[in-house]
């Protein structure tokens, strides 16, 4: 699935000739371009790979086995190596099903995401060079999305990048049929930016990316919630709340994993923290009602509520039903019995 | 024949109809979940950005050269939806931040956003596609 990426040096020249005088072009058209100036890519690729204080000038993110991917499948192979690095025993043959669209030819982003959930992993989405080379550094192996053909001509190709080397100025990663590959940072950024740098972390739910931001970090954990995943979601949100103790999404977090897993004791505790932290916030209060309710305090869980209630917001008729429910019944055993009780007639 | 699977049909559709009365009546009663808990954090940001944008004093200043009400324009703010804030506070990102002494060109890049933003919030133009029109 290669497409020509090697051009000789007359060729590079003749290029970069090229790129100046539409550099000075689009100087001009400034105003026009601005979205793309700022979209966190070059435009123009340098040779060397950015240097950064305190990054080795060579790294091998370790233990990442190589499978050679069959007609089509890079999305398949890339996400088995990322998944098998992080403790997911498992082969591209079983993930195609999962994230290949045979209408499409290939693996969208988005499912090879979903497919990190599914298997228990958090999926972290990165854009640009400087995260990509400090993941590597800290041992994360990187998924990254290439274009290896043109723009008007795409030919794309999912690759894994596990090692650079600043002295050669070599990206290193293993793609289509070939382990550890070594493409000069120059022909890997010009196919890596037509898809705006688009590179994805796969990572047990305890291990924070080396540039980790709170926001993306919480919502990428969020969607391990969605799929059911509540102790890996629990693991999550615990090594957010280890970077960033004052978080108020990831004590909220917590909180519903915690109680999903049927731990009240501690999942008020979280959501008790997430009330000090945003004392003007109903949601907070609104899940400690809950959990209260079905300690048994009733008396707790109906301040809550209430205090839920009065805080207001987008969400304020949740709050009320909430209070409703605290009010009507009493005790959570009544609760549960009430649910079961149309299911029991289903089955006659 | 119609008559004698009618009874059978219509108890299934009752019956289904209140199972789907159920499970709706638990959905609401759930748990904040935190996607909506970081969704609501992000709006609240986006609005408070969108806010302070609006009161910067080079963007109250082309407010004024264009005879916008800054009071007014600050009213629809508060009436936008998530989504519309979202989509403006992206917009923003691809702003510079600072807006002056970066040059004459980025400062009109940010003019004419403010102009069009505000002329489409205060419903004289329809350029973004994501300001509501509330009239």
């Amino acid at each position: 699935m290669f497409f020509p990426l090697s051009t000789t040096t007359a060729k590079r020249q003749a290029n970069s000739r090229f790129l100046q005088a539409g550099n000075r072009m689009i100087a001009g058209l400034l105003f026009l371009a601005l979205p793309l100036f700022l979209s966190g890519c070059a435009l123009f690729p340098a040779e060397r790979l950015p240097l950064a204080p305190g990054r080795p000038d060579k790294a091998m993110a370790a233990g990442v086995p190589f499978f050679a991917q069959e007609e089509l499948q890079c999305g398949p192979a890339a996400l088995a190596m990322a998944l098998n690095w992080s403790g997911v025993a498992v082969q591209p043959a079983d993930l195609t099903p999962e994230v290949f669209t045979p209408g499409l030819k290939g693996s969208l982003q988005s499912a090879l995401l979903g497919a990190a959930r599914r298997h228990g992993r958090v999926g972290y989405p990165i854009a640009g060079s400087e995260p990509l080379l400090a993941e590597v550094a800290a041992g994360h192996p990187v998924i990254v999305l290439l274009n290896l053909g043109f723009s008007w001509y795409p030919k794309w190709h999912y690759g894994v990048v596990i090692g650079y080397d600043q002295e050669q100025g070599e990206v290193i990663l293993h793609s289509g049929l070939t382990a550890s590959e070594h493409l000069s940072y120059r022909v890997f950024l010009n196919t890596w930016q037509r898809s705006e740098c688009w590179g994805l972390l796969v990572l047990p739910p305890d291990r924070l990316p080396a540039t980790a931001e709170e926001e993306p970090w919480l919502a990428a954990v969020a969607g391990l919630e969605r799929t059911g995943q509540w102790k890996g979601a629990a693991a999550g949100y615990g090594a957010a709340l280890k970077r960033w103790p004052e978080s108020f999404g990831a004590w909220m977090g917590i909180g519903n994993s915690r109680y999903q897993l049927h731990d009240l004791a501690a999942s008020a505790e979280a959501f008790r923290r997430a009330t000090l932290l945003q004392p003007k916030n109903g949601i907070p209060f609104n899940n400690l009602a809950q959990v209260l309710n079905e300690q048994g305090k009733r008396k707790e869980a109906l301040a809550s509520a209430q205090r839920a209630v009065e805080l207001g917001g987008p969400l304020l008729a949740n709050f009320r039903q909430t209070l409703e429910e605290i009010k009507a019944k009493p005790a959570h055993k009544n609760v549960r019995k009430h649910k079961k009780h149309p299911s029991r007639r289903t089955a006659n | 024949m119609l008559q004698k699977i009618i009874k059978p049909v219509s108890f299934l559709l009752v019956f289904s109809f209140l199972l789907l009365d159920l499970s709706v009546h638990a959905a609401k009663a759930q748990m904040i979940d935190t996607s909506t808990v970081l969704a609501a954090q992000r709006t609240e940001t986006d609005r408070a950005r969108v806010a302070a944008f609006l009161g910067r004093e080079d963007v109250r200043k082309v407010m004024v050269q264009q005879g916008v009400d800054a009071a007014e324009a600050q009213k629809r703010v508060a009436s936008l939806s998530d989504a519309e804030l979202a989509k403006i506070s992206k917009t923003m990102d691809q702003l510079p931040a600072g807006g002056d002494g970066i040059g004459a060109i980025v400062g009109a890049a940010v003019f004419i956003f403010v102009v069009l933003l505000i002329t489409d919030l205060l419903g004289l133009t329809h350029v973004f596609s994501f300001v509501n029109h509330h009239r």
